[in-house]
């Protein structure tokens, strides 16, 4: 209750006992330390958000009061000092006992039962209502980042199958390669073929024309050859003829 | 010691011969929890939790009307400052300022009065018909106008002095018991402490109740005009 006047330096230096969770930085207390910091972490460090309240003695007296009566009076100091002045108040009657007093008793006694006995269930369920509002932060956080997950492995796939694309260019590439090849060879056969047949044409007409030229020329030769035949030479040749074959029939 | 019994109300804090008393109004607002963080804290989540209800509560009883959509704002803020208001007010040396009929009339009349002159203004034909009930006989019907028509203008008043009067009759009689407490024999303070913690007992729900008639009953008359 009195917390709030709890000494500075003591507040803010507070050992982190049992902190549970969103320090600023990202989790498991490692301090990510960027090339350009922004903020000098060791001498101003981000605060963190405590997990249970500051300690209190009898209730609402902060601990830190006590700890500054300490060093110089020791452990009664803090009481001795309430007790002497509260009887100093009364007794000089700067306090005045009157109505409000006796309000403010049996107030206390109330507040004091009332604590006692309801506290620690109160307690309970407001934990358990700040714990639904911490874990549907936690839960969003780590839904976020296991989505992000699968989206990374999801555009990892996408651009393998991108890579496997190139291959199907290359493959398509090849065919139609092989498609020209194919059309230039069929048009090389058909020029090919026609310039043979040109050029058998010519070696016919060469041929005959030899052909007909050796005919011309053995019928010249034969008809030369029968227009030199004497009568004479014609009439030995048929005597020959007929001894012989009267040689061969005796044969 | 107490030249009339209601002195013990009067504003007596002085600085200056200006009364600091009514500081106490605005006394709630340093109460009420502030967020540091996204994760309330405990006292936070109470907080939070007490004027979801609130809102919801009152949520049910304006209705459907898209005019009245946003109005829950004004009654919850209205509750929890009469709530701050009456729980404070039963500490010790802490001014109960809504134990003064300057204040909750100072809260009651301008509602009522807006909400009538809102209604009246533009709602005539609706204002007028239902200051009979429904399923009044005929014959009764020259009187319930009458009727309505008087607790219709009583309402202002019977908003303040409720409030005023719960919590100076609770103060009054805790106050009286208090003062007999000086000139007692030590024997009886038992008793007259147990006593007290019964009266305060009483009075922590009265004062919670209080604050909460007076929104519901604000937000019932909010919800009539339309």
């Amino acid at each position: 209750m009195l917390s709030r006047f709890a000494f500075r330096s003591v507040q803010y230096s507070r050992p982190l006992m049992g902190v549970r969770c969103s320090q600023t930085v990202a989790a498991s207390g490692e301090r990510a330390v960027t090339a350009s910091e922004e903020r000098d972490e060791v001498r101003f460090p981000r605060p963190v958000r405590a997990e249970f309240p500051d300690k209190v003695r009898h209730g609402f007296i902060p601990e830190e009061w006590f700890q500054f009566f300490y060093k110089k009076t020791g452990v009664t100091g803090p009481y001795t000092f309430g007790v002497g002045l509260a009887t100093y108040f009364i007794s000089k009657e700067i306090y005045v006992l009157e109505h409000e007093f006796y309000n403010g008793i049996s107030l206390f006694i109330m507040a004091v039962f009332a604590v006692k006995k309801f506290g620690p269930k109160v307690a309970a369920y407001l934990d358990k209502e700040v714990d639904e509002v911490a874990n549907s932060w936690k839960h969003e956080r780590e839904d976020e980042i296991t989505s992000l997950g699968d989206t990374v492995v999801a555009e990892k796939k996408e651009q393998w199958r991108a890579e496997g694309q190139k291959d199907l260019f290359a493959a398509k590439r090849e065919n139609v390669a092989l498609q020209l090849e194919a059309a230039y060879r069929e048009r090389l056969t058909i020029a090919f073929n026609e310039v043979k047949r040109r050029l058998d044409y010519q070696v016919e007409r060469q041929n005959i024309d030899r052909r007909i030229a050796h005919k011309h020329m053995v019928t010249w030769v034969i008809q030369n050859v029968l227009k030199s035949i004497s009568p004479q030479q014609e009439k030995e040749s048929l005597a020959k003829c007929i001894v012989d074959l009267r040689g061969l029939a005796k044969a | 010691m107490m030249s009339n019994l209601f002195s013990v109300f009067d504003p007596s804090t002085n600085m200056f011969n200006t009364s600091m008393n009514w500081l106490s109004t605005m006394l709630g607002l340093l109460i009420i929890p502030t967020m540091m963080w996204m994760i309330p804290s405990r006292n936070n989540a109470a907080w939070n939790k007490t004027m979801k209800k609130m809102h919801e509560e009152l949520k049910t009883l304006l209705g459907t009307k898209k005019i009245n959509n946003g109005s829950t704002l004004m009654f919850t803020s209205l509750f929890s400052m009469i709530l701050m208001n009456n729980t404070l007010g039963l500490f010790p040396y802490i001014f109960t300022s809504t134990s003064h009929l300057t204040l909750t009339l100072t809260m009651a009349l301008p509602l009522w009065t807006s909400f009538m002159m809102f209604g009246w203004i533009n709602n005539t034909k609706h204002m007028l018909t239902h200051l009979v009930p429904q399923g009044t006989p005929p014959i009764l019907m020259p009187f319930m106008v009458c009727i309505e028509t008087i607790s219709n203008i009583i309402r202002p008043g019977t908003l303040a002095i409720r409030l005023t009067a719960n919590m100076i009759a609770g103060h009054l009689l805790m106050t009286l018991l208090g003062e007999n407490g000086s000139s007692m024999a030590y024997s009886m303070i038992s008793i007259l402490i147990i006593t007290q913690i019964a009266l305060l007992t009483l009075e922590t729900a009265v004062a919670i109740i209080q604050s909460y008639v007076f929104a519901v009953l604000s937000t019932l008359y909010s919800s009539e005009i339309n």
